[in-house]
């Protein structure tokens, strides 16, 4: 610049005309930059960053947008879709409870306690809560005859469940009934009941009280 | 560019006097808002670590200065130049006229009417709960009805150009012609005349402050950059071929990036989280803008001792990547857990509103300004006081407030220390924020007297006329090379 320094603070001079300034960059946006020697790397670059900025943008959107829910106000709350269905595994005293239903609640009835006079409860009693090897056996095959439950004593029939029920509805019922209305006993497996059901595999008559009573202590 | 350059400048010369009355009465309106407001901003801030300045009127407490202040420059500094330097850009670029200027001017009244009682209802106590919304709700009115005059103004100039071609700035200036009354009258809408449920209505005010800079300060900083980089230095905008590009990758993603005011606010996460995506895919069109504007200034650094535009529009340019790092980090959930509601997150509309989009307007009015008054700027001294404070007093503020809201925010995360020592550790910095504030005041002052100096008749009679050369045509040749780029200029 041929004018004093302190002359450009008193007035800024131009130097291109607008309209020159408009066809150029026309111009410019028409065509394609100019190719030089050799391979330019800034397209490429440019391309890597455009893709980076989608590819993350999104990744983090799918992340923390939590299916747009308007309920959730919590990045880090669960991803689970509400109503999902998701898989719970149950315990043989939940899973008894049906097999209960179905075959015992008529007699025992559905709090455990039985029929006075009829049919002995479960509810603390010492069958149902003691050895395992007895009341397998008496699912198995039945029980007849005079039987002694929580002091009082009972004379009926209970039915053989053997051949109705398999080996694991056998281990669930009776951890039900081992597990239910206060009932503190551990749970049967089914392969316990497939050793008895083996072991005891010629009986065909219903089990009574004193034979049991030799089993299992 | 096969008319004579002569041609041309009285062409240039028929524009700049139809605007003169409009831009030089939004410019001055602008600088007396920016003067007030700055005065109301340096009460505000003494006040935070001098309780008892001031506060004896309700008038003056901190609740109603603070916003007074903020809407005082944003509606009547901020806006003001941006219609003045807006306007005037867009005669210029279609090459016609600005047409009945008078309609302008019964616009200009009433936008700062509207401004100035919307200020006096935030001082009187009427002001509403929402960030740059506080102005009482009758004053929306009155800025929409004068807006739409302005705003008609500037599409209508542009409708009616007698150019073949559009330029970047045109596209940036007519976009923020659109998007600014759909904000306003939108936010308006949801947060006033029909309220949004609650928890939205921190949404809808988050997207309108984040729109208002984002898809208008903004912008019209960028209309700036790229008009003044070509036209003072004489050489066309490198890589212009993607600059399309970054106006609609910037436009788009910057309309959803308003969530990421709201991480960790209780609103339903997806709105952060897609505002905080917006914001990372703005990084592509940063990249592209800074690559366009950077890459023309370099390699003629030299140009900046001969132009004091450059200087300011460099100053933008840096404000304007400043601004974008910081609006990245503040989507990062993991930095704003830190500094949140401490003085970062007043570093970010800062750096916007005022590192970037203020500073490209101080470089506009001193290109502008000459041109319309036919006048000199009077005293070099003032100028250089003005670039000089506003230089330093941003560089000391973008650090000082960096640092402290850092500090602050690692003190209020630490449950150990008490809040009361928080702020007793944070009263120097509100004391250094001042004293930044009062730099860049002093800068203003300087800015005023000059102008007062060039555009009052009493006073400018005695302020050296100026005498502009004819501009040489912009070729596609190949560039003069660095050093010599000015030589060809000659009268």
């Amino acid at each position: 610049m041929s004018a004093p320094p302190d002359s450009n603070f008193r007035l800024e001079q131009a130097c291109a005309s607008d309209d020159s300034i408009q066809q150029v960059h026309a111009q410019l946006l028409k065509t394609k930059p100019e190719k030089t020697d050799g391979y330019s790397m800034f397209p490429l670059v440019l391309l890597g960053l455009m893709c980076t900025a989608v590819f993350f943008g999104s990744i983090y959107l799918a992340h923390y947008s939590l299916r747009f829910d308007p309920l959730v106000y919590n990045e880090h709350a669960s991803r689970e879709k509400p109503g999902a269905v998701k898989i719970v595994p149950l315990t043989r005293v939940q899973l008894g409870k049906k097999v209960f239903d179905l075959t015992c609640v008529t007699c025992h009835q559905a709090s455990g306690l039985g029929q006075a006079g009829l049919y002995p409860p479960l509810v603390d009693s010492e069958w149902a809560l003691g050895s395992e090897e007895r009341i397998i056996r008496i699912v198995l095959h039945g029980l007849n005859g005079l039987i002694k439950v929580k002091g009082t004593e009972f004379n009926n029939v209970m039915a053989p469940l053997g051949e109705t029920l398999k080996d694991e509805q056998i281990a669930n019922v009776l951890s039900y009934v081992r597990g239910t209305w206060g009932n503190a006993a551990p749970e049967v497996q089914p392969e316990t009941v497939a050793r008895v059901r083996a072991e005891t595999a010629g009986r065909k008559a219903f089990w009574t009280a004193p034979e049991l009573l030799t089993i299992g202590n | 560019m096969t008319s004579p350059d002569h041609s041309d400048r009285t062409e240039q010369m028929e524009i700049d006097t139809s605007a003169k009355w409009p831009v030089l009465f939004f410019f001055g309106s602008a600088l007396l808002w920016l003067l007030l407001g700055g005065a109301l901003q340096l009460i505000a801030a003494l006040k935070l670590h001098l309780p008892g300045f001031l506060s004896t009127c309700e008038w003056s407490t901190y609740g109603r200065v603070a916003p007074a202040a903020q809407n005082a420059l944003v509606y009547g500094w901020g806006m003001n130049a941006a219609f003045g330097f807006g306007l005037w850009l867009m005669a210029r670029l279609s090459a016609t006229t600005l047409r009945h200027g008078g309609w302008l001017f019964v616009a200009l009244k009433f936008w700062n009417i509207g401004v100035t009682l919307g200020v006096l209802g935030i001082l009187g106590g009427y002001s509403t709960s929402f960030e740059l919304l506080e102005m009482p709700r009758f004053v929306t009115l009155i800025l929409l009805a004068s807006y739409a005059l302005i705003g008609a103004w500037s599409v209508t100039t542009f409708s009616i150009r007698n150019t073949e071609n559009v330029f970047a700035s045109q596209w940036y200036l007519f976009g923020a012609a659109f998007w600014f009354p759909w904000l306003y009258a939108l936010a308006q809408v949801m947060l006033l005349k029909a309220p949004v449920r609650g928890a939205l209505q921190p949404v809808v005010n988050a997207w309108y402050v984040h729109g208002l800079y984002g898809l208008w300060f903004m912008p019209v900083a960028l209309a700036a950059a790229y008009y003044f980089l070509p036209k003072i230095l004489g050489k066309p905008i490198v890589n212009y071929y993607l600059a399309p590009l970054a106006f609609w990758w910037l436009v788009v993603t910057t309309a959803f990036a308003g969530g990421s005011r709201l991480i960790g606010a209780p609103v339903p996460v997806w709105i952060p989280t897609l505002g905080a995506v917006g914001n990372y895919m703005l990084v592509v069109p940063i990249v592209i803008i800074a690559l366009n504007l950077f890459g023309t200034v370099s390699g003629r650094y030299r140009a900046l001792g001969g132009s004091l535009t450059l200087r300011f529009i460099l100053v933008s340019m840096v404000g304007f990547v400043l601004a974008s790092v910081l609006n990245l980090a503040l989507s990062m959930r993991g930095f704003v857990q830190i500094v949140q509601f401490t003085l970062f997150t007043e570093l970010r509309d800062w750096l916007i509103f005022y590192a970037c989009f203020s500073t490209a307007m101080f470089g506009a009015a001193y290109f502008i300004l000459p041109r319309l008054t036919e006048r000199e700027w009077r005293s070099p001294l003032l100028v250089k006081a003005h670039i000089g404070a506003t230089v330093l007093g941003g560089l000391l503020l973008t650090a000082g407030l960096a640092y402290a809201g850092w500090h602050q925010g690692h003190l209020l995360n630490n449950s150990a220390v008490e809040f009361v020592d928080v702020t007793k550790a944070m009263l120097p910095w509100f004391a250094f924020r001042t004293a930044g504030l009062v730099l860049l005041f002093t800068g203003h002052v300087a800015f005023f007297i000059n102008f007062v100096f060039l555009a009052c008749p009493i006073n400018s009679k005695n302020t050296a006329v100026a005498v502009f050369r004819d501009p040489p045509n912009m070729s596609l040749g190949p560039q003069p090379p660095v050093g010599h780029s000015l030589k060809g200029v000659g009268p």
